[in-house]
């Protein structure tokens, strides 16, 4: 299926809003972006690398050519994609259980949203807006958001290690090379293949 | 600017597809057998534009009706979503896509409305930008460190995993002289390919025969 490439899945929502609505969810996003901590359960997740909302307003889509014919629609539209680690279940469940509040913020605008809680009818809403990915590339196929994380951290404590023993004696490299160790061990987990879920 | 976070950019475009009642094959239904031809890993276009994180494309057949008393209604046009997270501006990834992956690319946009090839690089990245949908918000949760320096990172975290497995129970003297092998190995390793499944570098068994053979 292409919504998966190895660790990451793709997903693609779109969901109809009263164009009066809409200005409420392009606020309330401005202010999500604007301030950081109230980014703060999403990275805690760390299980999503990219995810984007885009507001469409219906008056907006594209027109490419004279002889295309022009959208007249009565909906302005909220776009949702994520590249996001693990199964879609375990995605939704996720964002149901942690992120209720804030994605209630973004999708109760949106028609007929049922609200994230409890957490069936917001999949079934979810699964009714949701279209399939038919082409999906990631650089990082094996590795998870954490790996990626854990990665960058055993770089800088590498590169830290390597300027701090420069010109030590074997004894004092040894022991610093403890405290390396110490520092890294819980960033070397291996990445590989996703195990297999629903 | 919504499109950003940090050091990365978030693209979002939507390419009206041509309709032709007289065409063989309908173009959605092209756009989706060439897609269903490229390659995923290493070989894909998209490890070419090599400042890719990662990147989807789409066939959006219609908006969703999700039922009563909402308003059911239909687009005129089906649309090409392409939706990629990349380093740097976009003129510079639009430039690289048109003059790295031509064939591909032309291979998928020829079947969109006013789409007027990658020959003319401008007119290109012109017509991109019209189909250009700004992001209203942008999440990424690693927005500091480049395609390159992440697989670096990968490849490295691999590295140092077994070199301290490889390296248990030595001497300080010995330590110290295989520590500053392995780094001159590591500044001496190819360059991580995007795309591969792994490290970016070789599978980790060959590295591992390395290491044996070596020490």
């Amino acid at each position: 299926m292409a919504n998966i490439n190895y660790k990451t899945y793709a997903m693609n929502a779109i969901t109809p809003m009263k164009w009066w609505k809409t200005w409420i969810v392009r606020v309330f996003l401005f202010i999500l972006g604007a301030i950081k901590p109230l980014q703060k359960d999403l990275v805690q997740l760390s299980f999503i690398h990219f995810a984007r909302w885009v507001i469409i307003t219906r008056s907006k889509f594209p027109h490419a050519a004279q002889q295309q014919p022009k959208e007249e629609l009565k909906y302005d539209y909220l776009l949702f994609f994520s590249n996001f680690n693990g199964t879609w279940n375990q995605y939704i469940d996720a964002f149901s259980a942690v992120l209720s509040r804030g994605l209630n913020s973004i999708w109760r605008w949106s028609e007929k949203f049922p609200g994230s809680v409890p957490v069936t009818p917001f999949k079934q809403y979810i699964a009714r807006c949701q279209f399939d990915t038919d082409y999906y590339y990631t650089a990082y196929p094996y590795a998870a958001t954490n790996d990626v994380k854990a990665a960058h951290r055993v770089q800088s404590a590498l590169e830290a290690f390597e300027k701090e023993s420069a010109g030590k004696s074997p004894e004092e490299f040894a022991r610093s090379y403890l405290t390396f160790l110490v520092a890294v061990q819980r960033d070397l987990g291996e990445t590989g293949k996703a195990p297999i879920g629903t | 600017m919504a499109n950003q976070s940090g050091n990365v950019y978030g693209l979002t475009v939507l390419s009206p597809i041509l309709q032709d009642p007289n065409a063989e094959t309908s173009h959605n239904c092209a756009i989706r057998m060439n897609l269903a031809g490229l390659p995923r890993d290493e070989s894909s276009p998209f490890a070419r534009v090599s400042s890719t994180h990662m990147a989807r494309l789409v066939v959006m057949d219609d908006v969703v009706y999700v039922g009563m008393p909402s308003c059911e209604e239909h687009l005129k046009s089906q649309y090409l979503v392409f939706e990629t997270n990349f380093d740097g501006d976009l003129d510079t990834y639009l430039a690289r896509m048109a003059g790295e992956i031509p064939t591909e690319v032309d291979g998928i946009w020829q079947h969109c409305w006013g789409y007027p090839g990658v020959q003319d690089v401008g007119a290109f990245i012109s017509y991109m930008k019209m189909c250009q949908i700004t992001t209203t918000f942008y999440f990424a949760d690693v927005n500091n460190k480049t395609v390159q320096q992440t697989l670096r990172a990968l490849q490295t975290q691999a590295a140092v995993a077994e070199f301290i497995e490889n390296n248990q129970g030595r001497t300080p003297v010995e330590l110290q002289k295989s520590f500053a092998d392995f780094l001159q190995m590591l500044r001496n390793a190819p360059p991580p390919i995007p795309g591969r499944p792994g490290t970016g570098g070789p599978p980790r068994i060959e590295t591992r025969m390395k290491w044996a053979t070596k020490n």
